[in-house]
């Protein structure tokens, strides 16, 4: 059992140990190891694309993140107290959301967004006159699109933990007579914090690692996966291996100190 | 080189160079303040005429987007582009024609500036897409120093709504490091590949070449779209499928590491790989295919047509146009950049192959990019 | 605040985004889907039923696609069943999350770098040269179903361990006991109670790999060369490529029904194989 559970991590972790590896390469080829270098780090750090692109992909993960998370445990919230057709309705809609392929999401959206813009943009200008909003696509459709599917995902979790939860609490607090906010800020809030999280960390992560949708809804913006992807077409460097390794470093020093913190405040 | 301070905003280089021109500040000064030191320094004269132009056309914001193809730029001529205007450079790049005109029928790219093939030029001024250019704001560009063969596709109804930037050929690239033999047709290229190349071959993913290389096979035209010819060319296509390496128009990688030994090649791409690695060399079918120039183009939606034409014109000065090649191993067409390029690309026959080899090769057709048939083909031989 | 005003305030902002993000772009797909292709490509409005005539033009697609992404979840199940037992119930304890971890931390590179990371592995001068400085002949791993099927089982990998050890992790220990006390051998307590029991996990987890391989394009993309074609590269080919945006709809609107049945049709027989029990959830 334990001789699979090692072959198991062997096959997980040969593949990172080797983009860590190569991030180290002297040579300019991922091919054969050539010597240690620490060249690359400087490259990837001095080169305004890879920056711009981390920037991008930061401030769009965050983003959707943050308003996923929040409109989906809002509905997860407000959804306990839906029944009948309105529920079906949602429950039919969110698990779509979950469903439809990024790639079909991808599509559609560009499509969508760009008709709708098509019709939007002269009225905006014809309201605005000279200095008007244009819409275009750029961060905020990657931000709306790439929520769409994390926001199911958050309604789905919290609705899982709110099912889950003591409602003898909950009946014992209003007994006490305390209001529906502050028995839902004091008794609800905290018992579904960590499925909240846990969203916000899920949507995050889909954000920040997602291609596909971006592909096609960015606009002239350039994610990490797109400029990732445009690199590896253009041949292979050992960038591509510095830029993996520092975001696994980075995700696990946040993974560290986020285990810290909770620790410390366990205590 | 010594750090200059980063770019200042447009309305005060201009405040400055209004008072570099009164005399107010000096010269040193001036170029001190504006970042444009390090440009200059580095350029030298490169860009005689660009602080006047960059006056001439008042603010040109701090973006510019330009939609490309990999392996085209050198990243560090757009940064210096940003030390001389303000303007940063983001690059878009794509594998095809199809894909930027995809994306562009779609609407809201956002591209200022587009990198497209001599065959799409008629379907984007057909559609509305690109904008004629006002020659007066490109003075780095001179029609008389590029051979009309490979300017003229980007005059479309007696109008320029294209500016030549590089032209090449579609052949073959041989790692003759593994390989002992000297192919120099299609037809030796397609049966190589389903015998002894078995599994060592790679195809462009795209219609115009993977399909017209293997219509030379039988000597049709590359450009054919006659049902019967592509019906022949699919059957030799499926045919060899089972021996491909890969069907990707990103062959370097492969090229490079070994896996693959002959591969569909542009001429560029070839120069890169043979500089690095001498066994690999560039071959034009000698039953003809492809020849082609790309252009630069501005779309009518292009959020930064101020930027747009700043760029293009930094990028057509002859010196800028040089290092550039240099970069990126293409000719450019034009005959005050071909003089300043060093011999051992001069005498290159990857960028100047013989006169009678250029004689068979065809420019791609518009009709081949909207051909139906074509299309389907294209899909038929990825998924058999 | 008056409890019906509160509950169509909480879900305004979701409702908003379902109906711009979602409603509107799968109507604008059914819509395209019965027009036809433009000249020079993209979409006329018109309204035909010849792009779901055609749809037999995709048939490979859609049987790779059909036969990969079961076979890729079946195998990311046997891998994964394994290890999640392992960690819930065998590992140390005071190791349990750090393993747990550590099943996760792949997971944040990105699955393109992850998937660059084994063309430099399975490629000529990776695993095949290994394999043939031991004399075990000249395989070719990289650009086959084979290579797309390493990255698929190596990309989900952790989707499908996660949801299983939770399962497995609630599951009564004194259940286990009590089948060793009543003589079972070990292999039967497995195949007959901790099985059973972690068929919500099982469910979740396989659904999660399933609906993210049906979509699949980077992958294949990458590690297939080209070769190997899913619905997902067909998708990106008529949108990108031929530009036949009508037929491109057709096979999204396609995909999206099979997608809806097949997954239905399995939280069916999910749901029977766990006796009803409601906890099997989507997720």
């Amino acid at each position: 059992m334990r001789i699979y559970a090692i072959l198991v991590y062997l096959f997980l972790y040969i593949p990172i140990g080797i983009i860590a590896l190569f991030s180290f390469n002297a040579g300019r080829h991922a091919a054969q190891f050539t010597g240690f270098s620490l060249q690359w780090y400087g490259t990837v750090l001095s080169n305004p694309f890879v920056i711009g692109a981390l920037k991008t992909s930061v401030i769009v993960a965050l983003s959707s993140a943050a308003l996923a998370t929040l409109s989906g445990t809002l509905a997860a919230v407000a959804l306990q107290g839906v029944r009948g057709r309105m529920r079906a309705f949602y429950d039919a809609l969110i698990y779509m959301a979950v469903m439809v392929p990024g790639i079909v999401i991808g599509i559609a959206t560009l499509i969508a967004l760009v008709t709708v813009f098509d019709v939007l943009n002269p009225m905006l200008s014809g309201l605005f006159g000279e200095g008007a909003p244009r819409l275009a696509l750029g961060k905020g459709s990657l931000i709306a699109a790439h929520g769409l599917f994390t926001m199911a995902l958050v309604t789905v979790i919290v609705r899982a933990r709110l099912q889950g939860m003591d409602r003898a609490l909950l009946e014992a607090s209003s007994d006490l007579g305390a209001p529906p906010m502050r028995s839902f800020l004091q008794i609800t809030l905290p018992q579904i914090a960590p499925a909240v999280l846990a969203g916000f960390l899920l949507s995050f992560t889909f954000s920040f690692d997602d291609f596909i949708i971006a592909f096609f809804v960015a606009g002239s913006e350039t994610t990490l996966p797109i400029y990732v992807f445009s690199s590896i077409r253009r041949g292979v460097t050992p960038e591509i291996n510095a830029i993996g390794t520092m975001v696994l470093v980075a995700s696990l020093l946040t993974l560290v100190s986020a285990q810290v913190i909770l620790r410390r405040r366990a205590r | 080189m010594t750090k200059f301070r980063d770019h200042i905003p447009a309305k005060e280089f201009l405040q400055r160079l209004e008072s570099y021109r009164k005399g107010s500040i000096t010269r040193r000064h001036f170029l001190g303040v504006t970042g444009l030191g390090a440009a200059t320094a580095m350029l030298s004269s490169a860009m005689p005429g660009l602080v006047r132009r960059a006056h001439a056309q008042g603010s040109i914001g701090d973006k510019v987007v330009i939609a490309t193809w990999p392996n085209y730029h050198d990243p560090q001529d757009f940064e210096a582009f940003k030390e001389a205007t303000g303007a940063a450079v983001d690059m878009n790049v794509f594998g095809s024609n199809e894909e930027m005109l995809a994306k562009l029928q779609a609407g809201g790219t956002g591209w200022d500036v587009v990198v497209a093939t001599n065959y799409t030029i008629p379907i984007y001024v057909g559609e509305g897409i690109i904008e004629e250019f006002d020659l007066s704001r490109l003075p780095n560009y001179d029609p008389s120093a590029t051979d009309p063969r490979y300017a003229n596709p980007g005059i479309v109804d007696g109008k320029r709504h294209a500016i030549p930037r590089n032209v090449g050929t579609t052949g073959f690239c041989l790692n003759t490091a593994d390989f002992d033999g000297s192919p120099a047709t299609w037809k030796e290229y397609w049966d190589l590949t389903r015998d002894q190349l078995s599994g060592r071959v790679i195809v462009h993913d795209y219609q115009l070449t993977a399909i017209g290389n293997a219509l030379k096979y039988y000597g049709y035209s590359f450009n054919s779209v006659d049902p019967k010819e592509l019906e022949d060319a699919e059957k030799l296509l499926i045919e060899a499928k089972p021996h491909l390496f890969a069907i990707t128009s990103d062959y370097q990688p492969s090229m490079r590491s070994g896996d693959a030994t002959m591969s569909m090649c542009w001429t560029g791409d070839a120069t890169q790989m043979h500089r690095d690695i001498p066994s690999i060399v560039y071959i034009l079918g000698r039953e003809g295919g492809e020849i082609w120039s790309d252009f630069f183009t501005i779309p009518a939606s292009a959020p930064h047509k101020d930027a747009a034409y700043a760029l293009i014109d930094f990028l057509l000065e002859p010196k800028m146009a040089a290092r550039e090649a240099m970069f990126h191993g293409y000719a450019t067409g034009d005959k005050r950049v071909d003089a300043l390029l060093p011999a051992e690309m001069r005498d290159s026959d990857i960028l100047y192959p013989a006169a009678e080899l250029l004689d068979a090769l065809e420019f791609g057709a518009a009709v081949t990019m909207t051909n139906p048939q074509r299309a389907e083909i294209l899909a038929r031989f990825k998924s058999a | 605040m008056r409890p019906g005003l509160r509950t169509a305030l909480f879900l305004a902002p979701a409702t908003a985004w379902l109906l711009v993000m979602l409603v509107m772009p799968l109507v604008v797909v059914i819509v395209f889907s019965f027009g036809e292709r433009g000249a020079a490509g993209g979409y006329v409005p018109a309204f035909t039923l010849d792009n779901y005539a055609n749809l037999g033009a995709r048939w490979t697609a859609f049987r790779n696609t059909l036969t990969l992404a079961p076979l890729g979840t079946v195998l990311c199940l046997l891998i994964a069943w394994p290890l999640a037992y392992f960690l819930a119930l065998k590992a140390d304890p005071r190791w349990r999350t750090v393993l747990l971890i550590l099943v996760i931390v792949p997971f944040w590179t990105s699955l393109l770098i992850r998937s660059y990371a084994w063309i430099q592995i399975l490629g000529g001068s990776g695993l095949p040269r290994i394999i043939a400085d031991l004399g075990l002949g000249k395989p070719r791993l990289i650009n086959t179903p084979f290579a797309v099927m390493v990255g698929i089982v190596y990309g989900y990998l952790p989707l499908m361990v996660f949801p299983i050890y939770v399962a497995l992790e609630k599951l009564d220990r004194r259940l286990l006991e009590a089948s060793g006390d009543l003589g079972s051998p070990p292999w039967r307590t497995v195949l007959q109670v901790t099985l059973p029991l972690s068929m919500a996990g099982v469910a979740t987890g396989s659904m999660l790999v399933f609906i993210l391989l049906m979509g699949e394009f980077l992958v294949p993309q990458i590690l297939g060369g080209g070769k190997v074609f899913f619905v997902g590269n067909a998708l990106v080919d008529l949108f990108l490529q031929s530009r036949n945006w009508p037929f491109g709809a057709a096979v999204a609107a396609t995909l999206v029904a099979v997608m809806l049945v097949t997954v239905t049709l399995y939280m069916r027989a999910i749901r029977r194989l766990s006796g009803g029990r409601d906890d099997v959830a989507l997720m």
